[in-house]
C-alpha cells in the first residue's frame, strides 16, 4: 500500500474538521474492509486517512423516541447479534449476518457498507423496506433524510467529502413489522449478491389479503431500489401464488439489471422473481398465527 | 527440530502410548507399522503450531525485495524501456531489463518464453523490467517510474481465430499452432458410413487458475564462490535448476534449488517464473533478493488450465456398440507453451474415453493466444476430455433410448482391450467398478 | 510519520514503530517474526491471515497496525506449543485436516473463536464459522471433523 498520513478522530466534530482540512485528499476509515482493498488494488490513493473508529457519537444500538437507532460504526457482527435489532427488525439482522464471512463482519461496519453505495450491498434492502432515515454529521451540524436519498449511483453517495454517516434510524411505526431478507450469490457464504431483496408485509387481520407491502432490491440497478410498481400492485390483492408471480414480474420491470461477469441481466431478472416470492413468503411465515 | 516432537511421529509399534495408530486392517499386515493404517504426517504438528517455514516466511540479513513490471497490453511491440527514473527512487538498489539476461528463454518443452520480454509482449502477464529495493512498497513505487513505449498489435483471444492462416502471429514467423497430436486406429470414415447412428457434438471448457493458498515466492542468493542458491516454490527442482543454469549461463553444478513445503501446487508451481530475475538482481546487488507474487500476478503471470474446444463424432450400431469415434481437440495454449505439449498429449491419448472402439481418429492441436499461459494442472488435460466423452456417451444413450449405464457396460474396456494407441490393457476393473458403483448408489437399469 | 504502538500479542505486550500504511499482518510477520499467520490474497477473501483481535477473528491484512494500539492479538503461535498443543492443533493433526498447511493457522484461529463462544457447535455452525477460511487441498470435511472432535475434547477436559 502507498504511504498516507493517518489521524485518529475522537469526536464527530474532530473527524469532519480533519476531513475538511485535508479535502479532497482525505477519506474516512472505519472497518477498512472496503477501503483498504481498494487502496491495495491501486484504485484509490488517499493522502490522508481519518480513522473514525473511536468517534463516540457513531457507536451503539439504542431504542429512542424516534425509533431504533443503529450507529454507523456498529459492525455487521454486532448488528446480526443485537437482541434489539433481532426483535424489532429481524431482516436487518439477517442482512448483516449475510455480509462476507465472520472475519469481515467483525471489522466491517453498517455505515461503511451503506456509504460505499455499491449496488449489491446487503445492508440496504432491509433498511429501505423499513423506511430507515439516515443521520449525517457535517461541519454545519446534523441533517436527516430518507436512506433512499443516500444512494446516488454506483459508489456514489449524496454525502459531501466532509460529511459522515452518523446513524440510521428505523422509525418507531415500523418496528416489529414482519420483514424478510434474502440473498442469492454464487456461493452460500463470502459472496457478493447477484440479487438481494427484502420485504416488509402487512395484511388484513384475516390474513387473506395484502394491505401494504414494501419491497426493495439490490444489485439490479445503479443503486439499491424500492420496487414501487410491484408494491402498488400488491396492495389489496389476495395472498396467492399467482399474485406473487405477477409481483415478481413487475419487480423485475422496476429494476434495471445489467450483464456483468457475475450474472446476465436475464438471469438477474429471473432471480428477482424468485427472491420477491421468497421474501414475501418469508415475511408472512414470520407473522404470528391468525 | 526438537527430538520430542519427532518422537510424536509414529514409525513405531502399534499400540505404543500416545500414538494415533489404528489396528492393522488384516492379520497379514499386523507386522507392518504403517501399511493400511491412518498415520499422522510428520510435518503436520509444525504446520498447526505455525512453525513450519514456507518460502515467504524466510528472510536473510540485507535481503532486498523484487517486483516485476507487467505489460499494459496483451499484444504489443516494445519500442523502448527506460528504468533510469526507477533507479532514482530512494531505496531502489537495482533494476534490470531483458538486456541483462544472458539467455532470455526457457520452458519445459519449447523454450519459447522470455524471462523478461524484449521486443514484444504476448500477454498481460509478461514481465518487461524488474527492480530490487529495500522494501516491497518501494519496489512497487519504482515500477511506476519505469517508462515503456509500446506499439499495440492486434490481439488474438479465440483459439479458433488464432488457427486461421491470416491470424496475427504471436510468435512470428511460426504458426500459432504450436503442437499437434494425431492418433489413428482402424478406418474411422468407413465405420462412420456404416453406422446406424452418427452423433456429433462440440464441448468447451473454461480457463482455470490453480489458486494455491500460497502465491509463488522465491529467494535468490549467491555465495562468495559464485554458487547460486534459490529457495523457491517450485515442485520440479531439477527442471528449475537446469533452466536457471541455462538462462544464467553457469554450470548446473553451481546452482542449488531448495524447495521446501509448498502452500499448494496443483501443477501451477511446476516451472520457474520469477527465479531468474531474482538471481540476476541478486548477482547485481550482491544481496539476497526475494520475490513474491501478488494474488493478481497468480492470475495473470502464472500458468492456468487450458480451455479446450472438443469436437466429437461417434458412429454406433442400433444395439449401442460404438464402432467409430473421431475427436478434434483444440487447446487454448495461451502465450507460451509451458506444459502444453504434455497436456495435449495426455488429453489426445485419453480423448476416446475408456471404451473399446475399433475405429478411432484423434487429432489434438494447441494454439497460441494472447492470454495467460496454460500449463500443468491436476490431470494434464484428462478432466477436459473426460467431461466431453462422458457427456457425449450420455447423448448417444439418450438418442438410442438406452440406459446410460448399459451403453457404458456394452462398450467399456475389458481385460485385453486395445487402446487407441495400441496398448493392450491388463487389470481392467472398469465394468466391475461401474456395477459396484451402480449398486451402491441404487442405480436402476431401466429397460426401454 | 511513524507511530509507536503497544500491542498485547499472545499474552505479552510488545511495542513497535509503524508507518500508517503497515498492516497488522505485516507487523506480525515482518517486524515480530510471527510468520505462522499467512498472506494469501491480501484482500480479506481467503482467511489465511486470520488472527484474534480482542478475541474476535479478523483478517489481519485488512487491519492497519496503528489500529492495534492498545488491543490484544492472538496468533496461531499463541494457541499451543509442541509440548502442550491446543486441543484444536492435536485434532487437526489426528484427523488429517491439514495438507499443504497454508490455511491451517487461519482455520485454527477461526475455530478457536468458535469453540470459545460455543463449545458444542453443530456442523452447520462450524461451516459458518469457517466460511471465511479457504482451503484448496483437503476439502473441508476433515477440518469440520477435527473442530467437532476438539470441541468434545475441550469439554471433557473442563469437567
Amino acid at each position: 500500500m502507498k504511504h498516507f498520513e493517518y489521524f485518529s478522530a475522537h469526536s464527530a466534530e474532530e473527524a469532519v474538521a480533519l476531513l475538511q482540512k485535508y479535502s479532497p485528499d482525505a477519506l474516512p476509515i472505519a472497518g477498512g474492509t472496503e477501503l483498504l482493498v481498494r487502496m491495495k488494488q491501486n484504485l484509490i490513493h488517499p493522502k490522508v486517512l481519518v480513522d473514525i473508529t473511536h468517534v463516540p457519537e457513531f457507536q451503539g444500538i439504542a431504542l429512542t423516541e424516534e425509533g431504533l437507532r443503529i450507529g454507523s460504526l456498529v459492525t455487521h457482527a454486532e448488528v446480526a447479534a443485537s437482541p434489539l435489532v433481532r426483535q424489532f427488525a429481524p431482516a436487518v439482522a439477517a442482512a448483516s449476518g449475510s455480509v462476507g464471512a465472520v472475519q469481515t463482519r467483525n471489522l466491517g461496519t453498517l455505515g461503511g457498507n451503506l456509504v460505499s453505495c455499491v449496488p449489491s450491498i446487503d445492508s440496504a434492502p432491509a433498511l429501505l423496506v423499513l423506511e430507515a432515515q439516515a443521520v449525517v454529521f457535517g461541519v454545519n451540524g446534523r441533517r436527516q433524510f430518507p436512506l433512499t436519498e443516500l444512494f446516488v449511483g454506483p459508489r456514489c453517495s449524496s454525502l459531501t467529502p466532509a460529511e459522515l454517516l452518523e446513524a440510521v434510524i428505523i422509525p418507531r411505526h415500523n418496528l416489529g413489522k414482519p420483514t424478510c431478507f434474502s440473498k442469492f450469490g454464487r456461493r452460500k457464504a463470502l459472496t457478493i449478491a447477484l440479487v438481494n431483496a427484502a420485504a416488509c408485509v402487512e395484511t388484513n387481520p384475516e390474513r387473506t389479503h395484502f394491505s401494504q407491502v414494501r419491497l426493495a432490491l439490490g444489485a439490479v440497478a445503479p443503486t439499491p431500489i424500492r420496487a414501487y410498481t410491484a408494491e402498488a400492485y400488491l396492495a389489496g390483492r389476495p395472498i396467492a401464488q399467482e399474485v406473487l408471480l405477477e409481483a415478481g414480474r413487475l419487480a423485475a420491470e422496476d429494476a434495471k439489471p445489467i450483464d456483468d461477469f457475475r450474472a446476465s441481466a436475464e438471469y438477474r431478472r429471473h432471480l428477482i422473481g424468485v427472491l420477491t416470492r421468497r421474501v414475501i413468503e418469508g415475511a408472512l411465515a414470520g407473522m404470528p398465527k391468525v | 527440530m526438537e527430538r520430542d516432537v519427532i518422537r510424536k511421529v509414529p514409525l513405531v509399534k502399534p499400540g505404543e502410548p500416545g500414538m494415533i495408530v489404528e489396528e492393522a486392517p488384516t492379520e497379514e499386515l499386523a507386522g507392518y507399522p504403517s501399511v493400511g493404517r491412518r498415520i499422522p504426517r510428520r510435518d503436520t504438528i509444525f504446520q498447526v503450531l505455525g512453525q513450519l517455514k514456507y518460502i515467504n516466511d524466510l528472510s536473510f540479513p540485507g535481503m532486498l525485495y523484487a517486483k516485476v513490471l507487467r505489460s499494459r497490453y496483451a499484444h504489443a511491440r516494445i519500442l523502448r524501456v527506460d528504468v533510469s527514473k526507477a533507479l532514482e527512487v530512494p531505496g531502489v538498489v537495482a533494476a534490470i531489463t531483458a538486456d541483462d539476461i544472458p539467455v532470455n528463454s526457457f520452458g519445459p518443452s519449447l523454450q519459447d518464453q522470455p524471462v523478461l520480454a524484449k521486443d514484444k509482449v504476448r500477454h498481460m502477464g509478461d514481465g518487461i523490467a524488474a527492480v530490487a529495493a529495500v522494501s516491497e512498497q518501494i519496489a512497487e513505487e519504482a515500477l511506476e517510474k519505469i517508462v515503456v513505449e509500446y506499439e499495440p498489435l492486434p490481439v488474438v483471444l479465440d483459439p479458433l481465430e488464432a488457427m486461421r492462416e491470416d491470424a496475427p502471429r504471436i510468435h512470428e514467423p511460426r504458426s500459432n499452432i504450436y503442437w499437434e497430436w494425431h492418433i489413428r486406429k482402424g478406418d474411422v470414415e468407413k465405420a462412420l458410413a456404416e453406422a446406424h447412428l452418427v452423433v456429433q457434438e462440440r464441448y468447451r471448457t473454461q480457463m482455470v487458475e490453480h489458486v494455491s493458498m500460497e502465491t509463488h515466492s522465491s529467494i535468490a542468493m549467491w555465495d562468495a564462490g559464485g554458487r547460486l542458491t534459490v529457495w523457491c516454490t517450485v515442485g520440479r527442482i531439477t527442471l528449475a535448476r537446469t533452466d536457471l543454469a541455462r538462462i544464467l549461463q553457469v554450470p548446473v553444478s553451481r546452482v542449488r534449488v531448495v524447495s521446501t513445503q509448498l502452500g499448494g501446487n496443483f501443477g501451477g508451481k511446476n516451472e520457474i517464473t520469477i527465479e531468474p530475475v531474482l538471481a540476476i538482481l541478486a548477482k547485481k546487488t550482491g544481496r539476497p533478493v526475494k520475490g513474491t507474487y501478488s494474488r493478481k500476478e497468480e492470475f495473470i503471470a502464472s500458468t492456468t488450465r487450458h480451455p479446450f474446444i472438443m469436437e466429437y463424432t461417434s458412429g454406433v450400431t442400433a444395439e449401442g456398440r460404438i464402432i467409430a469415434r473421431k475427436v478434434r481437440l483444440i487447446a487454448d495454449g495461451g502465450a507460451y507453451c509451458s506444459w502444453s505439449e504434455t497436456t495435449l498429449g495426455k488429453a489426445t491419448i485419453l480423448s476416446a474415453g475408456p471404451y473399446d472402439i475399433p475405429n478411432i481418429a484423434l487429432d489434438g492441436y494447441v494454439v497460441y493466444t494472447n492470454k495467460p499461459m496454460t500449463g500443468a494442472m491436476r490431470g494434464f488435460g484428462a478432466p477436459q476430455v473426460c467431461f466431453a466423452y462422458e457427456s457425449h456417451m450420455d447423448t448417444i444413450a439418450h438418442r438410442l433410448g438406452m440406459d446410460p449405464l448399459q451403453i457404458r457396460l456394452l462398450n467399456a474396456y475389458d481385460e485385453g482391450s486395445i487402446s487407441a494407441t495400441g496398448q493392450i490393457l491388463h487389470s481392467v476393473a472398469l465394468k466391475k467398478t461401474l456395477l459396484a458403483a451402480a449398486e451402491r448408489f441404487g442405480w436402476e437399469v431401466k429397460e426401454r | 510519520m511513524a507511530f509507536t504502538i503497544k500491542v498485547k500479542v499472545n499474552g505479552e505486550w510488545k511495542t513497535a514503530d509503524v508507518e500508517p500504511e503497515m498492516t497488522l499482518l505485516e507487523l506480525l510477520r515482518e517486524q515480530w517474526g510471527l510468520t505462522g499467520t499467512k498472506l494469501g490474497c491480501d484482500e480479506g477473501d481467503c482467511g489465511a491471515c486470520t488472527v484474534l483481535f480482542d478475541g474476535k477473528p479478523v483478517n489481519s491484512c485488512l487491519v492497519l497496525a496503528v489500529r492495534a494500539d492498545g488491543h490484544e492479538v492472538v496468533t496461531v503461535e499463541g494457541l499451543g506449543t509442541a509440548e502442550r498443543p491446543h486441543p484444536l492443533q492435536s485434532a487437526f493433526e489426528q484427523h488429517g485436516a491439514v495438507q499443504c498447511g497454508f490455511c491451517a493457522p487461519g482455520m485454527l484461529i477461526s475455530a478457536k473463536a468458535l469453540l470459545d463462544a460455543n463449545p458444542e457447535p453443530t456442523e452447520q455452525e462450524i461451516r459458518e464459522a469457517l466460511a471465511g477460511n479457504l482451503c484448496r487441498c483437503t476439502g473441508y470435511t476433515k477440518i469440520v471433523e477435527a473442530v467437532k472432535s476438539a470441541g468434545r475434547a475441550m469439554k471433557s477436559s473442563v469437567k
